[in-house]
């Protein structure tokens, strides 16, 4: 008797989603163009490709956000016309998005929660202590950290709320989970906190689907890697057979042979001089100059400071004590009006509250700080406001279907490019980034990285933070790192290295050397 | 890939059609509406009627919600445009009654509906109450001070021999083969449509309504702005003030109130139907004209008063539900 293995939905397949062929227009941008992507169980599946490419629709079809406009799904090999979330749900798969916001008026355990509370037996009544206990739970054992059940989602930190959504997903008991940018918000430590429970999901039997631009994240820890490329497929392949630089190159259609260049510029006068600056339980008598020509670099875990000194040269914090010149003239700012009036401008880290706003036009976002050049007598001359922005959407290759589209249309990555546009048609004296490169493809960081060269060329001084250590040290002249509040270390960034960095910003430098 | 062009070609047709929907869903409900009532009433559709739509109900409704859709298009809401128009009024009255020349009691009338703008302006820029509460609480104590000053709500009239042709003009006069308020109106609905679209301040109103944190981020002091959109919305709404009392010669005290409701409702109906979901004066006024045509449609089926209201409010609800499809519509795309 010849066993003629059957092919039935019941058995288990190899692969858990086949995705075949998918096509996804929105009135008339093509999105998806014939996208194909398979993952094997128990596997880690990287997703990459420049920004625009599709990644975010592509997940978004599997989570039922978007209907297909044609193609094939099939799931545990069972064929889906199209997917609903609550279908998605039912079968397992379970997504961090790229930019699903949580209610910030809702406390930890409410947002863990949301949708399938957890109600005292026999009552309609939401069995609050049952809630924060599993919250807590979880939160350690996958996490090790402690938020407090009480804590609103509006005061956590970006890297907290990422916590608060894995967490969430968690609490589903996924077969599939997927990952859309989720180290975009993390410092380092807490990336590495993420791999290992990644790693451990999938060791658990999870099947992990994994967007990400940093190529060397998906080299280390991805089974298997898909390379989108304006809205297809063009390569898939096992980790082993390729390099963060191939699939660098089949990203972009070209040799990255620079990842950081570095202008030589000469310094100038001292534009920026902080002396003595506190702000109790912020930072305490930080104390650092800036010259024109000078890229400086800022870095410190969550809370050591160095965001809340860079939000107080913006005018959006108050300090206790100390004082703030800009070129050479004390400058009290207590609003970013202020901030700006003095030439100061702000790229901030959280994009969709602070830097675009997402139901403006791409025009419209991009002048938003720079409306005065384009004034006359209140009046806006719309024919140079165009120019200025036309060049600039080229300038960052910002993927859109035209000036005129609004933000909401756009990818993530080309959000941020739009974010950073803005603040480049207005000439600024001392420039505030943080995070700039937070969502960006490999290519376009290129390109940023040049522009902040020529920021300073231009005779600018330029303030950059990164959780990216390399990408720091590489852009960056001098590099202050931060720790409870105080500069503990400065660096010369030809001098430094990302695990002395690292070292220095967690406390634990090797020497005992420190700054003053 | 020729397979996707063409479904690409199909979406974007698809689309086209949506948001031709949603361009022309106020035309197409204008249009229907007026055909329903031509069925239905014989004096509908009389060079009389429609002329007396657009030239008693019209003009000042679309002043005053032309004022609205500044709050609105700020983030905000204006409650007390109302007390805006009395105010003007009163005072308007008050100095031709002292015997004060028309052109200076018409400019205090001006400053009077200002100053209550002003009044909103500090309490929601300054102390920081949300617009909703700050105009609900102008509407209260201007009622108030109306009483007061009117010794528990009296009207005040013109005297009949006394009413300066001026008056008469503004009220009754005709412009270029306009009647006067159309004429005013008219021309404050193109230079409003302009502001919004070709000026720095119409550009940043719109932006503080949409996300004021990005607005504050981008260095701009949105708090001045909103105070001033506030000022302006008083203006405007006093210019209605002046010419309601131009037009029926006394002031009544609260009278003005009485189209803060289809302001809100005109304002809305345009701002729901417009591509962008954006307040805009266009659709303003074609908000104002349907609910003019339909106050006066339903005033000549001899309905009782109270059915008016009901139709009103059907008129809004068949709006949202337009507009639900239309969104619909859109994301299928
Ligand atoms: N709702 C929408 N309406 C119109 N166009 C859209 C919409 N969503 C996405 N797009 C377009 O589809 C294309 C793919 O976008 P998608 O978000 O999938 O890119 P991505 O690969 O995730 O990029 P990123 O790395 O920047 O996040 C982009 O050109 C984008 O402008
Ligand atoms: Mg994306």
């Amino acid at each position: 008797m010849t066993v003629i293995p059957l092919k039935q939905p019941s058995t288990l397949q190899q692969d858990v989603i086949r995705l075949e062929g998918i096509v996804k227009g929105f009135g008339g941008a093509q999105a998806l163009a014939g996208a194909s992507l398979v993952v094997r169980r128990g596997t880690i599946h990287g997703l990459v490709g420049q920004n625009g490419a599709g990644k975010s629709t592509l997940i978004k079809l599997l989570a039922g956000l978007h209907q297909p406009d044609g193609g094939r799904i099939e799931i545990e090999g069972q064929a889906f016309d199209r997917l609903t979330p609550h279908l998605a749900e039912e079968l397992g798969i379970h997504f961090i998005h790229q930019d699903r916001l949580l209610v910030p008026t809702f406390t930890v355990g409410e947002a863990l929660f949301l949708g399938r509370e957890p109600r005292i037996a026999g009552t309609p009544f939401l069995d609050r202590r049952l809630m924060q206990r599993r919250a807590a739970e979880i939160l350690n054992d996958y996490f090790g950290v402690r938020l407090p059940n009480t804590a609103l989602i509006g005061d956590l930190s970006t890297a907290e709320k990422q916590i608060v959504q894995i967490t969430r997903a968690l609490l589903n008991q996924p077969k599939v989970l997927v990952f859309d940018e989720p180290t975009a918000a993390l410092v380092r430590r807490e990336a590495d906190i993420l791999f290992r429970l990644i790693r451990r999901l999938r060791d658990e039997g999870v099947t992990i689907i994994y967007i990400s631009h940093y190529l060397n994240e998906i080299e280390q820890l991805c089974d298997h890697v898909t390379v989108l490329r304006n809205g297809q497929d063009v390569a898939s392949s096992p980790i082993s057979e390729t390099s963060a630089a191939a699939i660098a190159r089949l990203m972009v259609e070209r040799d990255i042979q620079d990842m950081f260049p570095k202008p030589v510029v000469a310094l100038g006068d001292e534009i920026l001089k902080v002396e003595q600056l506190s702000a109790p339980g912020k930072y305490e008598d930080v104390s650092f100059t800036l010259r024109r020509g000078e890229v400086l670099g800022l870095t410190g875990l969550l809370g050591s400071g160095a965001k809340e000194l860079v939000r107080t040269l913006f005018g959006l914090e108050k300090p206790a004590s100390g004082r703030i010149d800009i070129g050479g003239r004390p400058a009290h700012l207590s609003n970013p009006t202020q901030a700006t009036g003095r030439n100061v401008a702000l790229v901030p880290e959280d994009r969709r509250r602070h830097g675009i706003a997402l139901d403006l036009s791409v025009k419209e976002n991009t002048s938003l700080s720079s409306l005065d050049r384009f004034t006359r007598f209140g009046f806006l001359d719309r024919k140079s406001e165009q120019r200025e922005v036309d060049a600039l959407i080229a300038r960052l290759q910002v993927k859109a279907s035209g000036r005129d589209a609004l933000l909401r249309t756009l990818s993530g990555g080309n959000q941020q490019k739009v974010a950073i546009a803005k603040w480049l048609s207005r000439h600024s004296e001392v420039y505030l980034l943080d995070e700039p490169t937070v969502g960006v493809d490999i290519g376009s960081k290129v390109e940023i990285y040049t522009l902040i060269g020529e920021l300073a060329a231009r005779g600018a001084g330029v303030i950059v933070l990164s959780s990216d250590l390399p990408e720091l040290i590489g852009i960056t002249d001098r590099i202050l790192v931060f720790f409870r509040g105080r500069v503990v270390r400065e660096f010369a960034s030809s001098e430094a290295t990302a695990d002395r960095v690292l070292a220095e910003s967690t406390g634990s430098p090797e020497g005992q050397r420190h700054v003053g | 890939m020729s397979l996707t062009t063409t479904k690409a070609a199909n979406a974007g047709l698809h689309g086209v059609v949506a948001a031709s929907l949603l361009r022309y869903g106020l035309i197409l409900a204008l249009i229907v509406v007026f055909a329903i009532f031509s069925a239905i009433t014989p004096t509908f559709l009389t060079l009389t009627n429609l002329q007396s739509v657009l030239v008693n109900n019209f003009p000042l409704l679309a002043i005053i919600s032309i004022a609205m859709t500044f709050a609105v298009a700020s983030g905000g809401i204006d409650l007390s445009v109302g007390t805006a128009m009395d105010f003007a009024s009163f005072a308007f009255v008050s100095l031709v009654l002292a015997g004060q020349p028309v052109a200076i009691a018409a400019l205090a009338g001006l400053a009077a509906g200002a100053l209550v703008g002003a009044f909103n302006a500090l309490l929601i820029s300054v102390i920081g109450v949300s617009p909703f509460l700050a105009t609900l609480g102008t509407l209260f104590i201007g009622r108030s001070v109306q009483q007061l000053l009117t010794n528990g709500g009296n009207p005040v009239y013109l005297p009949p021999n006394g009413v300066p042709e001026v008056f008469r003009f503004l009220g009754h006069g005709t412009l270029a083969g306009f009647p006067v308020p159309l004429a005013i109106a008219i021309i404050i609905a193109v230079a409003t449509a302009v502001m919004f679209v070709h000026t720095r301040f119409g550009r940043i109103t719109l932006s503080i309504g949409i996300q004021p944190s990005v607005v504050r981020y981008s260095g701009i002091a949105a708090p001045a702005y909103i105070a001033a959109t506030f000022v302006l919305v008083g203006l405007i709404a006093a210019v209605g003030g002046l010419i309601l009392t131009a037009t029926v010669t006394v002031y009544i005290p609260s009278s003005g109130n009485a189209f803060l409701l289809n302001a809100i409702g005109a304002t809305f109906i345009g701002t729901t139907l417009s591509p962008l979901g954006r307040p805009n004066v266009g659709g303003t006024i074609l908000g104002v004209l349907l609910l003019s045509i339909v106050a006066n449609g339903l005033l000549l089926t001899d309905l009782n008063f109270y059915w008016q209201q009901v139709g009103t409010g059907t008129l809004i609800f068949a709006v949202l539900a337009l507009s639900f499809i239309n969104r619909k519509a859109g994301s299928g795309a």
